[in-house]
């Protein structure tokens, strides 16, 4: 799993919408990075990794959820959620048959139809989820959302400002 | 997240959403070390997430507590992801299971025609006869990883509670806030002390027109004592 990127020159004293602001555009820029290829079955960490971001994303505005305009934030965190929800659709399955495998791999040939069939439905599922997350990660999506989220650091930015 | 306030600063805020989040994940503690309260214990990973998130962007604002707590609830989060694994997994098999013995229960019957009892040779032909054993053995060592996972995650939590990893938190989370108390309620004498020096002053600026007026009057008042009564024609 990627790890958090460390979000430079940020104090503890720091204004709350200055550190909203610092963190909020380097979370949005960890989802964008970890978007390339996701759809690539063969490698599954890059959906867990993209998820994971999403995540990160997710925690950083509800933690600076005051620092935001209610509407723009609101549309915002709805997007974030519904790549999330589309990743984690995709992530389950990739687990699930990464775990079968392991499992069949140590089983007797004649004891693996069964967990056989059930990661071939798996596998149906699998694309299936890849499907509905295509259009989730489609670039003019994501650079609509890293816009969206422009906007909203731009706007805690300026609250900073406003209140120094 | 309530009384969160933006004209404050990180650190203070940080302090106010960890004591949330980690008051959350220990509430699920007493449900969540019972094996089969399943729903506890993913409403405490879904919990030591939201803690583990949290401290990601601010633990540096809580001290060495807090990086400390930030991996333990990472480890939590793992541990308590590989239950709910098993927990989803072991209906998806038995279901998987079910339907194959359905499928074949369906397809022996319609074999067997028209015939008065079912020969027991159909079924030993069933199609997918050869997939149950797997099957089975898939959900006894699911059964069995869970019984494991479960062990590890209590041992774990105990262990956490022994070491005191969550009430250090909770310390420098107390810590950081009664500062901030201080702070607030210092700025408010401060700002209280400002506004008395203000009437102060404009009591004393007050004072001083009144004593300059009063002088003023006193001199004139001396000027027509000196000066004496003027005399009519003079």
């Amino acid at each position: 799993m990627a790890k958090a990127r460390p979000i430079s020159g940020l104090s503890a004293e720091e204004p709350y919408a200055t550190a909203a602001a610092k963190i909020v555009a380097v979370r949005a820029r960890e989802v964008a990075d970890h978007s390339h290829r996701v759809l690539d079955v063969s490698d599954i960490e890059r959906v867990h990794n993209m998820r994971v971001a999403t995540r990160r994303l997710r925690a950083a505005l509800e933690v600076f959820e005051p620092c935001y305009p209610r509407r723009e934030f609101k549309a915002a965190l709805a997007e974030v959620k519904a790549i999330a929800d589309a990743l984690g659709e995709r992530r389950d399955r990739d687990v699930t048959i990464a775990a079968l495998e392991d499992f069949a791999e140590g089983m007797r040939a004649p004891d693996r139809p069964g967990v056989s069939s059930l990661i071939e439905k798996l596998r149906a599922e699998q694309t299936e989820a890849n499907a509905e997350l295509e259009p989730f990660v489609r670039s003019e999506r994501l650079a609509a959302l890293s816009e969206r989220l422009s906007e909203l650091v731009i706007s805690a930015q300026a609250l900073a400002g406003s209140e120094a | 997240m309530k009384k969160l306030d933006r004209h404050e600063p990180l650190a203070d805020n940080a302090a106010r959403i960890v004591r949330v989040r980690l008051k959350e994940m220990r509430s699920f503690g007493p449900g969540a070390l019972e094996p089969q309260r399943t729903g506890a214990q993913h409403d405490m990973r879904i919990a030591a997430k939201r803690l583990r998130y949290v401290l990601e962007s601010t633990e540096f604002c809580l001290g060495r507590s807090a990086a400390t707590a930030r991996r333990r609830a990472r480890d939590l989060q793992d541990l308590l992801g590989e239950l709910h694994d098993c927990d989803v997994m072991l209906p998806r098999v038995e279901g998987h299971l079910a339907e194959l013995r359905e499928a074949d229960a369906v397809a022996v019957r319609e074999r067997a025609g028209e015939a008065s009892d079912l020969d027991p040779r159909l079924a030993a032909r069933a199609s997918h006869r050869t997939s149950y054993r797997g099957l089975e053995m898939l959900i006894v060592y699911l059964q069995a990883r869970r019984g494991l996972l479960f062990d590890r995650f209590r041992e774990f939590w105990v262990e956490q509670e022994r070491a005191g990893t969550w009430d250090r938190l909770e310390r420098a989370v107390a810590r950081r806030l009664r500062a901030a108390r201080e702070r607030r309620r210092a700025a408010k004498r401060a700002e209280q002390a400002r506004h008395e020096l203000e009437a102060a002053e404009r009591e004393k600026s007050d004072a001083a027109l009144r004593a300059a007026s009063a002088a003023a009057d006193l001199q004139a008042a001396r000027r027509t004592v000196r000066g004496g009564i003027p005399r009519p024609g003079g």
